[in-house]
């Protein structure tokens, strides 16, 4: 059918829009610029600032512009140009585009199924046989599409309002264009190379993206990185993955001949299954490192350097669900192999999930929390995968991933709705929980779509997150019978809603507000925020919908393998298992409610302090289980020992040959120049000695060698 | 009985001893003296082998002879001229040792 | 032993040890004496050896001629007033190896190997009557026969030329 074959319209949309903006309008933008110079512009900016007083600014602002302009954290200009917002709205419509065809060919595969003989809807090649670009699209790709192409919709509309008057406008814009352009690279790939190509793409726009406020400095007291640092830890973190990603696709390249994924799911049914688990596991580790799984999480809380649409559309919704995406891609592959692939992946998961909650209750950059999140989640979608089984296929990873891309971009764009509003207020970058509080009168849309977002990810009952949470909980005994990953997945969803509730009260709520702490409650911050404009708010609000309602897709799991049984609510409601969850969500609920909404922060940060075994535990958590000073220490002194060795060796033991063997030469040389003494007796010498020396060798050979 | 060995050994040692004096003496007309004694060796040997010779056609048999002639002739020469320019030697830098005479060392 | 075995073996013995004088004697007048000696005695070989001319002529140019141009180029670079006139090197001994071991060859090979020569012979017999060694020589040199030394004379004489010449424009005092 025309509407598939042309799908591919979809990926290079995006392209196109990133070419035009960084060599048309970023242009336009850039030449049409005032010419006055630096300090006038921000000194107009500064005092454009200052003109909107909002009581007690004197002292927050009376130092920023001297110190700001050196280093500018956020280069804004006075006015957008016509070119940047250009820019912007030509980027928001091609995804609008996108996504709007992408939603068309959704609703047309739940009608008409997609025919298996459009495949490759795109080819390029380039010669070599094999080794071809190629694009297919199935059901999977077309879940994945309509998140990538939905969620990039919403951030773009977003970064309007969020984004300002930043200088560097037109540049985000192209840069979220390249992203949704790698991303769809991944969604659509037919074989690993294109998979590979954008995977590095991908981290390409994540490098871009997380780096794009260029000057900003470190907070070494916050523990927080620069941004420049930052993306350059994500880059090399997920490129430590892609070693084993790439081994992995090696050596099912030798075993069986192919990139592609339809032939070898068919051609590695003949392989030793120990090999191709071998092979499986270094391909997911490609994914631990994409997905920030334990122990290449490291780079994901840093990346929260990046603006907060960035945190969204990356590190929440899409780029980390790649790793997810590429194994229920490649999952007749994992389903032929050894069961320990799927058991490694489980346990990863399942692993990441408890550490990165526990890592979560104690933070208190706002960001943070909900980047601690995003790792746990990925865990649960990685124990999704690994538990299901040959009949329900992908369906339970897949589903959580569809869920969790909507309410966690919600979490992410309303953290950035309150950080916006707080820049605001108080003209300083505001993220630390401890100085929020109370929130919700003043931004109720915000809070509101948070709250929903919130109780979703608990898995609060008739949430999307519950569906899909759930599901996977209650898989890991049904399934895979395996009761350690029950209770540790279990005891994580408590600690999961634990601290999404304590985040929610300590921004929102507090002691003293309404709903006994919910809503409301004293401000521990200085100025006085306000909602922040409909650019912004609109998105939050889309988003709600699906934090809703995306659970009620009850047959998602035979979408993607026919073969699988859809989730009937009837079973949902009646089973033991649902029960229990229900309870471990309230019991998590309940607790950080009561705790957080009726306790003065002070006074509980005094108790835990008081207590030595609860100041230490706050400690380690606090630092992360200390596993970023461990990985320093780790490369300061074996990464860089041994380079320091190998330094050493390649300075004495190689250059010491060449140089030795030079040196040997010329003292060789300068020793045989003594020959020459200029004296014929000592040519004679040697002249009749070598005659002598000629003579007995001619007289033997001819006495002692008879003919 | 007086046979060729005779004369050839003769002639070796001479050879010899001409030699040790060439390459162990410093004094310039030390060495001439050893070349002179090692060219008289070679005519011993050359005429010892024209004393023995059993070619029959006695046209040829006196070519030992006639080459210890022309060694002799050249020898006075070459003696004429090594002395002149040891003569010359020593007016230049007054001395006839041959360990000195080093300009072609290194 | 028969008479031309003993005279040679005096002969012999007295020229080998002359020759070890002059490379020897510490005075270098004493070691040019000698040499006059060795040129003596070998005078004496040839005439043993049927080479009466060659005897002659030994003693006119190498006794007469060569020993008086070396007297004269001693007394001209002045070796009068030193004790050591005749040094030796240092590292004779390598000399003495060398010597030993060329000379061991010479004689092995000529004597003792499988190629040596015949060893006997007496040419003297072979010359016709009336004709002597110098007549024969003179023949030889100088007469236009098919077989003779006629060009090497010439070139010889032309060497002599040039030796003089030579002699002559190194040693001049400028």
């Amino acid at each position: 059918m025309a509407l598939y074959q042309y799908s591919w319209l979809i990926l290079f949309a995006p392209l196109c829009a990133f070419f035009v903006i960084v060599f048309g309008t970023r242009m336009w933008d850039i030449f049409s610029r005032p010419r006055a110079g630096a300090a006038s512009v921000h000194g107009d900016a500064s005092t454009a600032h200052a003109s909107d007083a909002h009581g007690a600014t004197g002292e927050g602002h009376g130092e920023g512009p001297v110190q700001d302009q050196e280093y500018d954290d956020d280069p804004t200009v006075p006015s957008l140009t016509m070119g940047a917002r250009v820019s912007g709205y030509l980027a928001i419509l091609i995804m609008g585009l996108a996504c709007i065809y992408s939603w068309v060919i959704f609703a047309n595969t739940l009608v008409t199924p997609i025919p298996a003989n459009i495949n490759p809807i795109f080819t390029y090649s380039w010669g070599v046989p094999g080794f071809d670009i190629a694009f297919h699209l199935d059901n999977l790709t077309v879940v994945m599409m309509v998140v990538v192409t939905t969620v990039s919709l919403l951030v773009q509309f977003y970064s309007q309002g969020y984004m300002g008057n930043s200088a560097g406008y037109a540049r985000f814009f192209a840069y979220l264009s390249l992203f949704a352009f790698s991303m769809l690279v991944i969604t659509f790939a037919q074989n690993f190379l294109v998979m590979f190509i954008g995977w590095e793409l991908v981290g390409l726009s994540s490098y871009l993206l997380i780096g794009f406020w260029i000057n900003k400095r470190a907070k070494p007291e916050e523990l927080r990185p620069s941004p420049a640092s930052a993306a350059l830890q994500a880059m090399v973190t997920t490129r430590i993955g892609d070693v084993g990603f790439i081994i992995g696709i090696m050596i099912l390249f030798a075993s069986t001949g192919t990139f592609d994924f339809t032939q070898l799911a068919s051609r590695v049914q003949g392989m030793d299954k120990a090999v191709l688990a071998i092979a499986m596991i270094l391909v997911f580790c490609g994914a631990i490192g994409k997905s920030a799984q334990f122990p290449l999480h490291v780079w994901l809380p840093p990346a929260m350097e990046g603006p907060t649409p960035v945190s969204a559309l990356i590190h929440a919704a899409t780029m980390v669900a790649a790793g997810v995406y590429m194994v229920a891609r490649t999952f007749p592959l994992f389903l032929a192999a050894d069961p320990a692939a799927f058991a490694v992946v489980a346990w990863i998961g399942a692993f990441t999930a408890l550490f990165a909650a526990s890592i979560a209750l104690a933070q208190s950059d706002f960001k943070r929390v909900l980047a601690y999140s995003t790792i746990s989640q990925l865990g649960y979608m990685f124990v999704g995968l690994g538990v299901a089984g040959p009949t329900l296929g992908p369906g339970p990873g897949m589903f959580h991933l569809f869920t969790h891309a909507f309410f966690k971009a919600l979490l992410f764009l309303g953290a950035g709705s309150v950080l916006y509003a707080l820049h605001h207020a108080t003209h300083k970058e505001v993220q630390d929980m401890r100085l929020m509080g109370g929130l919700g009168p003043k931004m109720p849309i915000t809070a509101i779509t948070w709250l929903i977002a919130t109780l979703s990810i608990s898995g609060f009952p008739f949430f999307a997150g519950f569906y899909s949470k759930d599901s996977i909980i209650e898989l890991t005994l049904t399934e895979a019978h395996n009761w350690p990953l029950y209770i540790i997945t279990l005891f994580t969803a408590g600690l999961t809603a634990f601290y999404m509730l304590r985040a929610f009260i300590l921004a929102f709520g507090g002691k003293g507000g309404k709903v006994f702490g919910l809503w409301g409650g004293t401000y521990r911050g200085v100025g006085n925020p306000k909602e922040s404009p409909w650019t912004m708010t609109v998105p939050l609000i889309l988003l709600a919908i699906p934090s809703l309602l995306a659970g009620y897709w009850l047959n998602f799991y035979t979408y993607l393998s026919p073969k699988a049984p859809g989730i009937n609510l009837a079973d949902v409601f009646t089973s033991p298992f649902t029960l229990v969850g229900v309870i471990v969500a309230f019991i998590g609920l309940g607790w950080a409610y009561f705790l957080y909404g009726n306790v003065e922060l002070a006074k509980l940060n005094a108790i835990v302090q008081g207590n030595a075994f609860l100041r230490t535990v706050h400690r380690i958590l606090y630092h992360r289980y200390y596993i970023e000073e461990f990985y320093d220490l780790l490369i300061r002194y074996v990464v860089l020992g041994l380079s320091h060795l190998e330094q050493a060796f390649d300075a004495y033991v190689v250059d010491g040959i060449v140089n030795g063997i030079a040196s040997l030469i010329t003292t060789f040389g300068r020793d045989v120049r003594r020959v020459e003494t200029g004296r014929v007796q000592a040519y004679m010498v040697a002249f009749f000695g070598g005659v002598a020396v000629l003579a007995v060798i001619v007289i033997a050979l001819v006495t002692f060698v008879r003919g | 009985m007086l046979t060729l060995n005779h004369f050839l050994v003769l002639g070796a040692i001479l050879f010899c001893i001409g030699l040790y004096g060439a390459i162990s003496k410093h004094n310039a007309i030390a060495v001439l003296m050893g070349i002179e004694i090692m060219l008289n060796a070679v005519n011993i040997t050359m005429v010892g082998f024209s004393f023995f010779n059993q070619v029959k056609p006695f046209s040829t048999y006196l070519t030992g002879q006639i080459f210890a002639i022309f060694i002799i002739t050249v020898a006075a020469a070459e003696a004429a001229v090594a002395l002149a320019m040891i003569i010359a030697i020593y007016r230049k830098r007054d001395t006839v040792d041959v360990s000195e005479i080093d300009m072609m060392k290194y | 032993m028969d008479l031309a075995t003993l005279i040679f073996w005096i002969i012999a013995v007295v020229l080998v040890g002359a020759a070890l004088m002059v490379v020897s004697l510490r005075n270098i007048v004493h070691s040019a004496l000698a040499l006059v000696v060795v040129f003596a005695m070998a005078a004496g070989i040839y005439i043993l050896l049927n080479a009466e001319f060659i005897a002659i002529v030994q003693i006119l140019i190498y006794a007469g001629a060569v020993t008086i141009l070396i007297l004269f180029a001693l007394m001209l670079t002045r070796i009068g007033g030193r004790v050591r006139t005749n040094p030796t090197n240092r590292l004779w001994w390598v000399a003495v190896i060398i010597c030993a071991l060329v000379g061991a060859c010479i004689i092995y090979a000529a004597t003792f190997s499988s190629r040596a020569i015949a060893n006997v012979g007496n040419a003297a017999g072979q010359l016709p009557a009336g004709i002597n060694n110098v007549v024969r020589i003179g023949q030889l040199l100088y007469s236009p026969t098919t077989y003779s030394y006629v060009l090497p004379f010439e070139i010889a004489s032309l060497v002599l030329l040039v030796a003089i010449v030579g002699a002559i424009v190194i040693g001049r005092e400028d």
